[in-house]
């Protein structure tokens, strides 16, 4: 591009228009993150629904491999920010509502766990005394709260981003939040790893196919 | 009456720096070079114009031990290429 041509107003116009879309191409994320939560959430979630429906409990609890997951996020967050050679407005915005959204599955984890253990307690004197069972079961409803939670930071991420499988994927999950209500536990989990692939796995392989070709148009560029 | 364009903006490199900047919060000279083209002497030129005028930031620092230049565009920038814009039309409008 030579520095000191002189455009006219219609050139400009376009010129303008080229390197603005220009610009939006490049934000590319790889998808990988997505992808992996996706699968683990999927896995954990089917495994879940065998251990129920098949009677067996695995020596660890299965949704340990969330905890895991957490060191590959952290080294792939960190090598994606080093790669990245521009930085969009709402970067930083995206970056804070999925760490919030981490956060807040943390908090659910500890309130839902706290509430198990006094629920426990209290049917089982429960019983006893009354010489019947408990019909209400809290466990029901642990799967639409985590729905409810999903949804909202795939949703805000898809509209900021105008990419509309993530936006659908949020959609998804909300969906499943109010069925699952009405759902019994083993249904619940059947939700959450439909949500889990619908929401990012899916959305994840999308990402990472158009990261590849953006790749290599660009190299093809430099050639 | 039209206003005459800003000389600054009127010319392609420097055109095409500031579109693609007021896209982004911040590019690397390197996503610069790739996107306009433009060789490194050349676009160097350019963005010093545009920063002695304001328009741009430009940081350098350095990332993995290479050194790395970042530009981002100014509030007077973002003003400057709203009035070209705005001035650009009101000149296609007319024709």
């Amino acid at each position: 591009m030579e520095q000191e041509k002189k455009l006219t107003e219609q050139e400009s116009l376009h010129l303008i228009t080229m390197m603005i879309n220009k610009a939006k191409e490049s934000y590319h994320d790889t998808g990988i993150g997505a992808i992996m939560w996706g699968a683990v959430i999927a896995i954990c979630s089917l495994v879940r629904l065998s251990e129920v429906h098949f009677a067996y409990r695995l020596p660890f609890d299965i949704y340990l491999l969330t905890l895991v997951a957490i060191i590959p996020q952290i080294l792939l967050s960190i090598r994606e920010k080093k790669e990245r050679k521009v930085k969009s407005y709402d970067d930083p915005y995206l970056d804070y509502i999925w760490l919030g959204f981490g956060i807040c599955i943390f908090l659910l984890i500890i309130i839902c766990n706290n509430i198990f253990n006094e629920w426990g307690a209290w049917t089982n004197q429960y019983k006893p005394a009354t010489g019947n069972g408990v019909s209400y079961g809290f466990y029901e409803f642990v799967g639409p709260l985590f729905l409810m939670l999903y949804g909202m930071p795939t949703f805000i991420t898809g509209a900021a981003c105008k990419f509309k499988p993530m936006l659908w994927g949020g959609i998804f999950c909300w969906i499943c939040c109010i069925v699952a209500v009405y759902t019994s536990i083993k249904i619940d989990l059947l939700l959450t790893a439909a949500s889990a692939i619908l929401a990012w796995l899916v959305p994840g392989v999308i990402m990472e196919k158009e990261y590849r070709m953006y790749k290599k148009e660009q190299a093809q560029l430099n050639v | 009456m039209f206003k005459d364009l800003d000389p600054i903006l009127h010319s392609q490199l420097r055109l095409a720096v500031m579109s693609l900047l007021i896209s982004v919060k911040e590019a690397e000279f390197t996503f610069l070079k790739e996107n306009t083209n433009a060789t490194a002497g050349n676009l160097s030129v350019q963005i010093q114009k545009l920063k002695e005028v304001g328009y741009i930031e430009v940081i350098k620092q350095f990332k993995d031990n290479y050194p790395q230049t970042i530009c981002k565009i100014t509030s007077i920038g973002i003003k400057a290429f709203e009035e070209y814009v705005k001035n650009l039309q009101a000149y296609l409008t007319q024709k």
